[in-house]
């Protein structure tokens, strides 16, 4: 499928506070891209804009400016979300339904015809591991599991894009792993995941690219690779060097007792990119504001 | 096809919605409340009120239902509503291929439905405690009494509590159309008894035009009389249950049904307006 998943250009959206109708600005002159079959990872601090960005993709919210498709069909049609899957941040749903019961609801929801219903209520919840849950009420569930039976009433009705906002926010690790591990199976089944998360290092290990919001602008984006790598610098992990250097290394590393294995580009963690790139953009900003306010004074 | 799909979406919501309703504590607590209240009018049979006494245990049951019903209906709708949205199943539910005035349908159905368990429940009540009362004068007072027609035409007792619950529709939609621009419960609560009670008191706008000469004053009155609807047309219960002679054509009734559907269905669009562009 040659159409990006989710195109978004040039969107703002602005919100009108207090009684006097202040603008605040949610989402800046925002343009991006999520390709098919893509992992995409939103990241950015609390009031970047990350949920404005996903409520709008969902319909949910009407930007000010700009446009945002789903599979090339407006994201405010309603037709548009037959294709997408989405699973809040801290999900509550109704306490009195079994995990079964939830899904399918979600599923008749969505219009999945009667005939297929069971089979595709048994096939997600299979997929996020609730099988032996699944006949309990809700009411009983774990925060993990709780994210799990959401996850399998996004995927209930078999969307192209699924949308996960925070999926491991207060889960233990051990949930954790296991989401990511449907996330990268959705992957594998050729699904496309648009996820927004504060836990980086879960991010880089699951997202083929990222996009940085701050203060509603996108900062950054790219491959995680690309992104995280020193391109001027390269550290010796082993072997390597130019052939005089690394003979000498070399010598040195065997008169020493080890062996050179490779030379590799050093990298930063995710972690520290994304608080490196906030801290500046905050610094900026900070910057902007007295030479603003030294202007009007 | 897709008509028939937003019904089935609609009947899902709804469905849901009435089950979480009947759930809550406050309505069991509220339906026990009213259906008590109905029940001790049986205690009036130490009075000597003669048929009287019927009447007085009808207008009772009717003031509980009108009471408590009113009270249920803007509480119920206003936490219905802001259960979805503060505990974001709206949020997943709007995220499906659902439209908002879908949703909006689908919680006032379930709140409306709410409504004619709550209905129901009392009119029986009220009926079985009228029939037991008049089976009791009838055993003292001999069949005498009945020459001139029943005591109590209990079909009407049903007329009416089908009334009350079109009634209770209107405020429904309008507790909806209040809690569409309203961010709280409170204020929703607040604002739409205010409204309930301009409702009841309507017929006052409605004479004061009718003495106003034709000019802005009697053009901005009576458009004050229409917007909001007039409650005190649904208050027929003496004239379905008792009075014999007069009994109110089933055209009355059906025009009132269709009264109550209109500013029903007016205020649920409206409320479509303002929720379009609410932030979830």
């Amino acid at each position: 499928m040659n159409t990006p998943a989710i195109r978004i250009k040039n969107l703002t959206k602005d919100f009108s506070v207090g009684m006097r109708g202040v603008k605040l600005r949610a989402v800046d002159d925002l343009c991006l891209e999520v390709g098919d079959n893509e992992i995409f990872g939103l990241l950015g601090p609390n009031g970047s804009g990350k949920s404005t960005t996903i409520k709008i993709i969902l319909g949910l919210l009407e930007a000010s400016t700009g446009t945002c498709e789903i599979y090339g069909k407006p994201s405010k049609q309603v037709d548009a979300r037959r294709s997408v899957g989405f699973l809040p941040e801290a999900p509550y749903f109704y306490r009195y339904l079994t995990g079964r019961e939830l899904v399918r609801y979600y599923a008749r929801m969505c219009m999945v015809p009667r005939a297929k219903i069971d089979a595709a209520v048994n096939s997600v919840v299979e997929l996020v591991g609730m099988t032996e849950a699944a006949d309990r009420r809700v009411g009983t569930y774990s925060k993990g599991m709780l994210q799990r039976i959401g996850l399998a009433q996004s995927l209930v009705h078999d969307p192209q894009l699924v949308m996960l906002d925070e999926p491991t926010a207060g889960v233990d690790p051990l949930g954790s792993a296991a989401i990511a591990d449907i996330v990268r199976e959705l992957k594998r089944r050729g699904k496309t995941v648009l996820l927004s998360s504060h836990l980086l290092a879960q991010i880089e290990g699951l997202c083929d690219r990222v996009a940085i919001l701050h203060r509603g602008k996108l900062v950054r984006e790219g491959r995680v690779d690309d992104l995280v790598e020193e391109k001027d610098a390269e550290s010796l992990v082993v072997e390597g060097l130019s052939a005089e250097g690394r003979a000498a290394v070399e010598a040195t590393i065997q008169a020493q007792g080890g062996i050179l294995a490779r030379i590799e580009k050093p990298r930063l963690s995710l972690d520290a990119y994304f608080l490196k790139e906030v801290h500046q953009r905050e610094s900026e900003h900070a910057a902007q504001q007295v030479k603003t306010g030294s202007q009007k004074s | 096809m897709s008509l028939l799909n937003s019904f089935t979406r609609i009947r899902l919501i709804a469905g849901t919605t009435f089950l979480e309703a009947v759930r809550q504590k406050f309505f069991n607590s509220l339906l026990i409340i009213s259906i008590a209240l109905v029940a001790s009018s049986t205690f009036f049979q130490q009075f000597d009120f003669g048929t009287g006494e019927l009447k007085f245990i009808t207008d009772f049951g009717f003031g509980a239902l009108f009471f408590f019903g009113s009270i249920l209906s803007i509480t119920a709708t206003t936490q219905l509503f802001f259960n979805e949205i503060e505990n974001r199943t709206a949020l997943t539910m709007l995220a499906k291929p659902v439209y908002k005035l879908e949703f909006l349908a689908g919680k006032f159905l379930g709140a409306h439905l709410l409504m004619l368990s709550f209905s129901l429940v009392i009119t029986l009540v009220l009926s079985g405690i009228l029939y037991w009362r008049e089976a009791a004068l009838l055993a003292r007072l001999g069949e005498d009494v009945l020459l001139d027609g029943p005591l109590v035409r209990y079909g009407d007792v049903f007329v009416f509590g089908f009334l009350q619950w079109i009634k209770f529709g209107i405020l429904a939609a309008i507790t909806l159309f209040v809690a569409s621009f309203s961010n709280t419960n409170l204020y929703t609560i607040i604002v739409s008894f205010f409204v309930l009670i301009i409702c009841q008191l309507q017929y006052i706008a409605r004479d004061a035009y009718s003495g106003m000469e034709a000019g802005l004053e009697r053009f901005l009155v009576m458009g004050l009389g229409l917007i909001f609807p007039n409650f005190q047309l649904f208050n027929i219960g003496d004239q379905l249950v008792f009075d014999v002679e007069q009994a109110l054509p089933l055209t009355t009734v059906l025009r009132l049904a269709v009264y109550g559907l209109i500013y029903t269905c007016a205020f649920i669009l409206l409320a479509q307006v303002n929720f379009r562009r609410r932030e979830i």
